[in-house]
């Protein structure tokens, strides 16, 4: 197994784990709210696991980049991806 | 005949000064209370995403209170109990004088005695000695404290209620204080909020839920930008604020300084998310609509809105949102400004604080700047917010305050015309 491959496993391992879900289930291209019905908390929730399980930090201002599984994976193996112009940011916690 | 409720007294603890005078002059100013956040001792500042905070530096509760029950509640009630010292003075009220059974407390609250909390379970896990944990740490730490020692303080025996309802704790504290003398419950009461938990493990969670500004680490009184198009999140701070509240009849007998009359209130909860919000702001504008509706008023008759306003993405544009929604062509005519923006989001203090604001501004005619306001999120943008300092005739505002747990207030204060 690359190391690539070991990432994108890993993330998916991760969502299974917070989703409840059987791995096979959840696709690299699945939208986490979408496909996945993550809605903003929820979001949080599972990239403080993928913080603690990968040591990284992923600061608010990369979120909106992370919009599919595939876009997580990528962003972990490099943290090259940057948010699209205009892209607009999630809603975070607001009250 | 239901009695009217006005406001008599009014009392501060804050971030831009300690004293309704210097709050208020601070206010109108445009003086931002939001500074670097000071250090945890030996927790590793760095490693907090947001770090700035709206905190009240060098606060010694013994240069505004004597005696013990001061310095044996947590840094909140003691916020709590400056700002009602000074509310009481300034309603020029004689407490001996009242009948104690007829004095009533509401306090909102949301996070409770943190400053005690935190550093005592860590010490009870590291040292592993619960037999040795402080003897007042109970009475300081729950919730209701600070209602209980204003109510020493005072000798009020009537209704002592907290209410905690996260953001909108100390709106629904007024609302509720209006309803017990409405309801016969009490003659007065003094309505309050207060919240002091900027320490390592609160300060902590909410960076972890990123509801914070993190872009502003390195200029802190820019962090605070309500309705910004680079607002990223809002800024944690503390204070106390309390407001006296009494029936008309009750402030015209002693000849009381009335500042505005409290017309109404609703609570609602959108039942929909629990820290955010329903985006179409529909709940919103219902919750404003209500209150209105209570007060016998129509959206057209609002001078002036004291919104919510937390400089969070989602939070500042769905309210707008809603003051669209339902002011229709009037939400291009009122004035509507950021307390927040000046020291940063008290929690359960923020409610009382919009509602001396709003007193004040009853009574004044000035409204105080939004701070920070200088690259006008396009979804967010409305005439009747400014950078500046505003002065014209309200008769009427509002005072908006929503709350983690999907839950909403407003409250309608009005010229107390006789």
């Amino acid at each position: 197994m690359t190391a690539d491959t070991d990432v994108a496993l890993r993330v998916r391992e991760a969502l299974a784990q917070y989703l409840k879900r059987d791995v096979a289930t959840i696709k690299p291209s699945d939208s986490l709210r979408d496909d996945l019905g993550l809605d903003s908390l929820a979001t949080i929730e599972l990239l403080y696991q993928i913080e603690e399980a990968f040591d990284v930090e992923i600061p608010d201002t990369d979120l909106p980049s992370l919009v599919t599984v595939a876009d997580v994976t990528t962003y972990l193996q490099g943290r090259t991806t940057q948010a699209p112009p205009g892209a607009a940011k999630p809603n975070l916690p607001s009250r | 005949m239901t009695p009217r409720i006005v406001v008599t007294g009014l009392g501060v603890t804050s971030a831009i000064g300690i004293g309704v005078r210097q709050f208020w002059e601070a206010a109108l100013a445009g003086r931002s209370g939001v500074s670097k956040l000071s250090a945890f001792e030996s927790m590793p500042m760095e490693a907090y995403r947001s770090q700035v905070a709206g905190q009240i530096h060098d606060f010694a509760v013994g240069q505004y209170l004597v005696g013990p029950l001061a310095e044996r509640v947590d840094r909140f009630a003691q916020f709590a109990m400056v700002a009602t010292k000074e509310a009481v003075a300034d309603s020029a009220l004689q407490l001996g004088r009242e009948d104690p059974y007829r004095i009533g407390v509401m306090v909102g609250a949301g996070m409770g005695g943190m400053v005690i909390a935190e550093p005592e379970y860590h010490r009870v896990y590291q040292a592993l000695r619960p037999n040795r944990v402080v003897p007042n740490f109970i009475p300081e730490v729950t919730l209701n404290s600070a209602s209980g020692a204003l109510a020493i303080m005072c000798g009020a025996k009537g209704p002592n209620l907290t209410i905690s309802t996260a953001c909108s704790s100390s709106a629904h504290a007024i609302g509720l204080a209006r309803d017990a003398i409405r309801a016969g419950r009490a003659d007065v009461v003094i309505a309050a909020g207060a919240d002091a938990s900027i320490v390592p493990l609160t300060f902590g969670g909410f960076c972890s839920l990123r509801a914070l500004s993190t872009t502003f680490n390195d200029s802190p009184e820019k962090a605070s930008r309500a309705f910004s198009r680079t607002r990223d999140g809002f800024v944690m701070g503390e204070g106390a604020g309390a407001l006296i509240l009494e029936s008309l009849d009750h402030a015209r007998k002693r000849d009381a300084r009335i500042y505005a009359e409290v017309a109404a209130y609703a609570a609602t909860s959108e039942a929909h998310h629990m820290v955010v919000p329903r985006e179409d702001g529909l709940e919103i504008a219902n919750t404003m609509s209500m209150a209105l509706r209570n007060a016998r008023l129509r959206p057209g008759q609002v001078d002036y809105i004291n919104a919510h306003a937390t400089s969070t993405p989602i939070g500042d544009v769905v309210e707008i949102r809603a003051i669209k929604h339902l002011f229709q062509r009037r939400a291009n005519q009122v004035a509507i400004n950021a307390t927040k923006s000046l020291m940063g989001h008290t929690l359960g203090a923020a409610g009382a604080l919009a509602g001396i604001v709003c007193a004040l501004t009853v009574d004044s005619g000035l409204i105080h700047p939004t701070l920070n306001y200088d690259d006008p999120d396009p979804d967010c943008a409305l005439p009747g917010i400014s950078r500046r300092a505003q002065e014209r005739s309200v008769q009427v505002a509002l005072l908006n305050a929503f709350g983690f747990g999907s839950n909403n207030a407003t409250v309608v204060f009005k010229r107390c015309l006789t």
